[in-house]
């Protein structure tokens, strides 16, 4: 019996244990640009779009710290934040980004080395 | 003489107006009268929703038919009635009035009319003990109830963008404005404030029959099993004497037939739980708050706390994951299988437990109200109307389940002495120690 528990206890903590991504995406298309709660200025990074390389979905992102490449995968959100029109935010894509738009951009895994994968980018639009 | 009056009855009561020192700036007590303040107050620049419009506290944080029935037509709890700009696909009247459902757009905003879920309320109390897992914090009804990092602190903000904007734009600062930082530390600090703070240590020394009995079906492993997902009739899972935490689990609630708003001719699609696409999975309430904050589970889909564990003895439980989990883990095979009195039994602990809770409270107002001085009469009356209405839950609890009479009629002497108290200006802080007696007799009938 006691071998029974421990392997649910296993079987359980597996179940429990997905590294699930916290957060309720679908009030985040609303947040604006570095606004995001107990992300924004933590868990993400600003800056601006300096290149896109489109055969190998990345992006090419500066800020103050320096270029890095970011990735877009299949399960990246890609939204664009038209708060500044006073207009609602909306579900974007790939071929929304554009240089020189400025973004913020969560990585799956929370920081920027883990994966270099983003698990959303929020495009500022001011035009 | 006559002259001195005043002044001989200026200098009797001159110590009751001595009043507690307002917290100092900077403490968590100032942090939490600033949330509560917010909570009950803040409009968010929005539709006139408060944080309190769906948690109300005289009615546990929560809201169900019964109370909704008490509201005025212009509460903003019915904006959806009243601004023709929220009038489609921002709530559903007649689910909010008749079942005590909110709508939420929980897999996304862009098809509005169509994928939006429907949601009872969950009560804000205990949550220290009710919100941590080893992956993060769960709020909400499936545990990703907030956006950013998930935590509680963001919680306000995803409930300002879902409930609280004026259009169905949500466009920030026209349609609302996002609580600062400092609002949400306050919002957070106040939430965690309230009700219980830790976890019960069972079991306990009841002393009715029933409950007694139930809460040994409630702790035993190949019975009731209950203590397995609600250590200690709270919110985290318990097995092979590990604390797992708060969880998630598939417990087959949607599957249950015949749920009330299915009923109606209303649109109510299936709800999947965490994540976009869910996965099923719910999150776990605490217990100890449970017979006095039904309806129950996340779509309101029953009414008492006799048939929520009922529920678990039926074949939408057994046939779930967590049923056949259960029953993989069980030497005969078994999920949960109780019969009525077994289940009444269960209740009839749950209903004790939440008394008890229930004087908990009413003392701890009551005690709050009587410190209060002679001037801090809305102060003081605003804590005995708490106190009144745990009172109030406290007997319905009890008689609700024919449990514990003379424990009853302990409270409803408290419930009159509470109400007089309400009503008295000079004889408040009395009446308040004589309703707390009232109250301590009543829990000695209850336990040892």
């Amino acid at each position: 019996m006691l071998k029974l528990l421990k392997g649910a206890v296993v079987a359980l903590t597996l179940l429990w244990g997905m590294p699930y991504v916290y957060g309720q995406k679908a009030t985040e298309i609303f947040i604006p640009v570095g606004q995001s709660p107990g992300l924004s200025g933590k868990h993400t990074s600003l800056g601006k779009i300096t290149a896109i390389d489109v055969p190998n979905r990345t992006i090419t992102v500066a800020d103050s710290s320096g270029s890095y490449t970011v990735k877009i995968t299949g399960r990246t959100q890609i939204w664009l934040d038209k708060s500044k029109l006073r207009s609602t935010n909306q579900k974007g894509a790939f071929t929304d980004l554009r240089k020189d738009l400025l973004i913020e951009v969560k990585y799956e895994g929370n920081q920027r080395q883990d994966t270099g994968s983003a698990e959303w980018i929020k495009a500022q639009i001011i035009e | 003489m006559r002259n001195s009056i005043p002044i001989m009855l200026g200098l009797l009561t001159l110590p009751a107006c001595q009043s507690p020192a307002p917290p100092p700036p900077g403490s968590r007590e100032a942090l939490i009268a600033r949330g509560r303040e917010i909570f009950f107050n803040e409009t968010f620049k929005g539709n006139g929703r408060t944080c309190g419009t769906c948690h109300p506290e005289e009615n546990n944080f929560t809201i169900d038919p019964a109370f909704i029935a008490t509201l005025p037509d212009d509460d903003p709890l019915f904006v959806a009635e009243f601004n023709p700009a929220l009038k489609e696909n921002f709530e559903n009247p007649k689910l909010m009035r008749e079942f005590g459902l909110i709508l939420e757009n929980l897999d996304g905003f862009d098809d509005l009319k169509n994928k939006f879920v429907m949601r009872g309320v969950p009560h804000t109390l205990a949550l220290p003990t009710s919100i941590d897992s080893p992956d993060g914090p769960r709020t909400g009804w499936s545990g990703d109830g907030a956006p950013g990092d998930g935590s509680l602190r963001s919680f306000a903000i995803g409930a300002v963008i879902q409930h609280f904007t004026r259009t169905l734009n949500r466009v920030p600062d026209i349609d609302f404005r996002l609580p600062t930082d400092k609002e949400l530390d306050a919002l957070e600090a106040f939430q965690l404030s309230l009700g219980r703070q830790q976890d019960l240590t069972l079991p306990l020394a009841l002393k009715g029959t029933v409950p007694k009995r139930g809460q040994e079906i409630f702790l035993d492993n190949s019975l009731g099993k209950c203590n397995i997902c609600h250590l200690n009739a709270g919110a985290n899972a318990s097995l092979g004497g590990q604390n797992l935490g708060n969880a998630n689990f598939n417990t087959g609630v949607e599957a249950l037939p015949d749920q009330p708003a299915d009923l109606t001719d209303e649109l109510v699609p299936p709800d999947d739980g965490f994540g976009i696409p869910g996965d099923n999975t719910f999150n776990v309430p605490p217990l100890v708050e449970s017979a006095d904050s039904g309806p129950f589970f996340h779509n309101n889909s029953i009414e008492t706390i006799e048939g929520a564990v009922a529920f678990y003895d039926g074949k939408a439980f057994n046939d779930s994951p967590s049923g056949r989990f259960l029953a993989s883990i069980d030497p005969n095979g078994v999920g949960i299988e109780l019969d009525a009195t077994q289940i009444v039994a269960v209740a009839a602990f749950l209903r004790v437990l939440n008394a008890m809770e229930n004087i908990r409270q009413s003392i701890a107002l009551l005690e709050a109200s009587a410190q209060k001085a002679f001037f801090q009469q809305k102060e003081a009356k605003a804590l005995l109307q708490n106190a009144l209405a745990e009172t109030i839950d406290g007997i319905t609890v009890l008689s609700g389940g024919g449990l514990h009479p003379e424990a009853v009629a302990h409270l409803k002497e408290a419930r009159r002495l509470t109400a007089n108290a309400i009503n008295s200006n000079f004889s408040r802080s009395k009446l308040a120690r004589q309703a707390i007696h009232e109250q301590e007799m009543a829990r000695v009938q209850l336990v040892e």
